[in-house]
């Protein structure tokens, strides 16, 4: 990071906080705080939705990830748009109408008290590891990538978001959201045309696409049965619709934000906003990601992306010279040199082939040399691994933003560092929103003290945001510790959605379902995904299904068993 | 109607109904185009 990065860094982060504490004054009751007056324009809603989805790890892994796997990870959103549909047909105008604060305020008046109370737990449990996963994870990225400790990156996210969102409610929320998503696209548009630009000058963008091609990064689409298969068409279309139809149907961090329309008509727009930008703007990041790929045909990536790492490994080298990790690892580096460097020859034969539609190389010598680096780089790993007693390595996060800090010019680092925080801190202060006001809502005034004034409930979501805010940031402090829980964290979503889904399916969908049928489907639905999650290895998209169908149908047995009880 | 509860046009199209179509045959559409640049650019030896 130079002077001008700076520069670029802090004026972004000093600009959202400002721009945030400016919108959001005047925020002293209830409904201005949590849901501004209901008075947001669709377009603010749109991209405040958006700009909560897309999570710092969304940017930087996603990108990673086409490196990595190619692109077929797009499939994961090909639900998005159905789900988008059908909560705008039916889930906003029942909110709208039922005049609720929090989505799990409708379920006591559909239902009961109970029901209510379960789904809020749920939601609690599940956004509160979601909210330290959501700070912790960018934080240990870019404290590697900028060589500032974990708890400097943490603090910095933390203080930035509790500052605006703490005072300014939802209203700050939703207006920097908008100012961070123009940051994000501007810095994936940045990032795109850079990865382009930086290509040899004799590599041409059909060219590239060429490479990438040949080297399976271009597989957006697969249309394959296994259900074991984690990202297909069938997947997407199927799961994908229920995961979102779970987060921005059932999840108060979602549901907030479209909360605050003007009219019905602007929450669905919103909504439709996303229907449509969503998939093919995916499409381009996974796009960059390949784009990455190909680079590194023809510059040297490290061996590993992760910096931290790749210093102890030499370390461990230079103090134990025959330790078995450190020579493990010297030999896969030299393995790997020689096997980049035969793959640049490759790339550039197989280009030339093309150019003069001679038979002087063909793919298949490219993807043979691809899979001899990375067979080399897993040797490498493997002896990474093993020098961490066993420890599993994953770097796919360091990929892009390694990429980024090596090779961008003076100015444009800045402006994707400056992305990644936004990314980060929409994600958290939108999470952070609506911990706050389910806790309110939900919990205090429910539960707690019913008929207190509104500045009373103002002060007290406004001590819960800053609670939230203090435990993301304490959860990231200890993050390093929980090891392999981040990864147990990262399923708790698709663990609990899928439950949380089927509840509201049965108060939208079955007007003869009673609060004992609700409740019990709750309990049985979770019981269900909780074992096809320990007893089965299908992949976790289709958990949100198992769950919805299971709750739905004990719900409308029970409810029919119940009433023939009582008759 | 109560301020919050009206339900403006969509956007474009003339009514929701016709709008939720029209974003069903855009899904497919890019589905269509992502199958025709997968196979495009899926290059065997």
């Amino acid at each position: 990071m130079r002077t001008l990065d700076w520069m670029v860094l802090i004026l972004s982060l000093v600009t959202i906080v400002g721009y945030g504490l400016y919108r959001g004054r005047g925020s002293g009751t209830i409904q201005s705080y949590l849901l501004a007056d209901k008075s947001m324009p669709w377009w603010a809603m749109g991209l405040s939705i958006m700009a909560t989805q897309a999570s710092a790890i969304t940017f930087i892994g996603t990108t990673g990830q086409a490196y990595v796997d190619g692109m077929r990870f797009v499939q994961f959103y090909f639900g998005l748009p159905l789900a988008m549909i059908i909560i705008s047909a039916t889930v906003v105008p029942y909110f709208h109408k039922a005049r609720v604060v929090t989505a799990y305020e409708f379920l006591e008046q559909r239902f009961d008290a109970k029901t209510r109370l379960a789904a809020s737990i749920i939601f609690l449990i599940q956004r509160g590891l979601g909210v330290g996963l959501a700070l912790y994870a960018p934080a240990v990225v870019l404290s590697v990538i900028l060589g500032w400790s974990e708890r400097v990156t943490v603090l910095i996210m933390a203080g930035v978001v509790v500052s605006y969102a703490v005072p300014g409610g939802i209203k700050a929320v939703t207006w920097t959201d908008v100012q961070q998503m123009m940051l994000i696209f501007l810095g994936i548009l940045g990032a795109f045309f850079a990865a382009v630009w930086l290509l040899p000058s004799d590599v041409s963008f059909g060219d590239a696409l060429y490479l990438a091609g040949a080297s399976g990064r271009l597989n957006a689409v697969d249309f394959s049965l296994d259900p074991n298969n984690r990202y297909t068409v069938w997947s997407g279309l199927i799961g994908g619709m229920f995961l979102a139809l779970s987060y921005f149907g059932c999840d108060q961090s979602q549901v907030q934000r479209y909360l605050t329309g003007k009219s019905v008509g602007h929450s669905r727009t919103s909504l439709i906003f996303n229907a449509i930008v969503k998939v093919p703007l995916q499409f381009f990041i996974l796009l960059t990601g390949a784009m990455v790929f190909v680079f590194y045909q023809f510059e040297r990536p490290p061996m590993l992306f992760n910096k931290t790492a790749e210093t102890r490994m030499e370390q461990t080298f230079e103090q134990a010279g025959d330790g078995l990790a450190g020579v493990q690892y010297q030999a896969a580096l030299q393995q790997y040199n020689e096997a980049l460097a035969k793959r640049r020859d490759t790339a550039y034969r197989l280009l030339e082939a093309r150019r003069n539609g001679s038979t002087g190389a063909n793919p298949g010598e490219l993807q043979d040399a691809n899979r001899a680096v990375e067979a080399a780089r897993r040797e490498g790993i493997t002896a990474v691994e093993l020098a961490g007693d066993g420890r599993p390595y994953d770097d796919t996060n360091y990929i892009f933003m390694t990429f980024v800090t090596t090779y961008f010019p003076v100015g444009a680092v800045g402006l994707i560092i400056a992305a990644i925080f936004a990314a980060a801190m929409s994600t958290i202060s939108a999470e952070l929103n609506s911990l706050a006001t389910t806790s309110m809502i939900d919990i205090y005034r429910r539960h707690f003290h019913r008929g207190a004034t509104d500045r009373h409930y103002v002060l007290i979501a406004k001590t819960a945001t800053a609670f939230w805010g203090v435990y993301a940031a304490v959860f990231a402090f200890f993050g390093g510790r929980l090891g392999s829980l981040i990864e147990a964290v990262n399923l708790v979503g698709s663990l609990f959605y899928g439950s949380l889904l089927g509840v509201f399916v049965l108060a939208f969908g079955f007007p003869s379902v009673t609060g004992t049928g609700a409740f019990t489907g709750l309990v049985v639905g979770e019981i269900a995904i909780l074992l096809t999650s320990w007893l089965t290895g299908i992949s976790f998209l289709w958990y949100n299904v198992v769950g919805c169908v299971v709750v739905v149908a004990t719900g409308l047995v029970v409810s029919r068993l119940s009433r023939s009880w009582f008759r | 109607m109560p301020r919050d509860l009206i339900d403006d046009k969509p956007p474009f199209l003339n009514t929701w109904g016709q709008l939720y179509a029209a974003i069903v045959g855009y899904l497919f559409f890019l589905i269509g185009l992502f199958y025709a640049f997968t196979r495009a650019y899926q290059i065997s030896p």
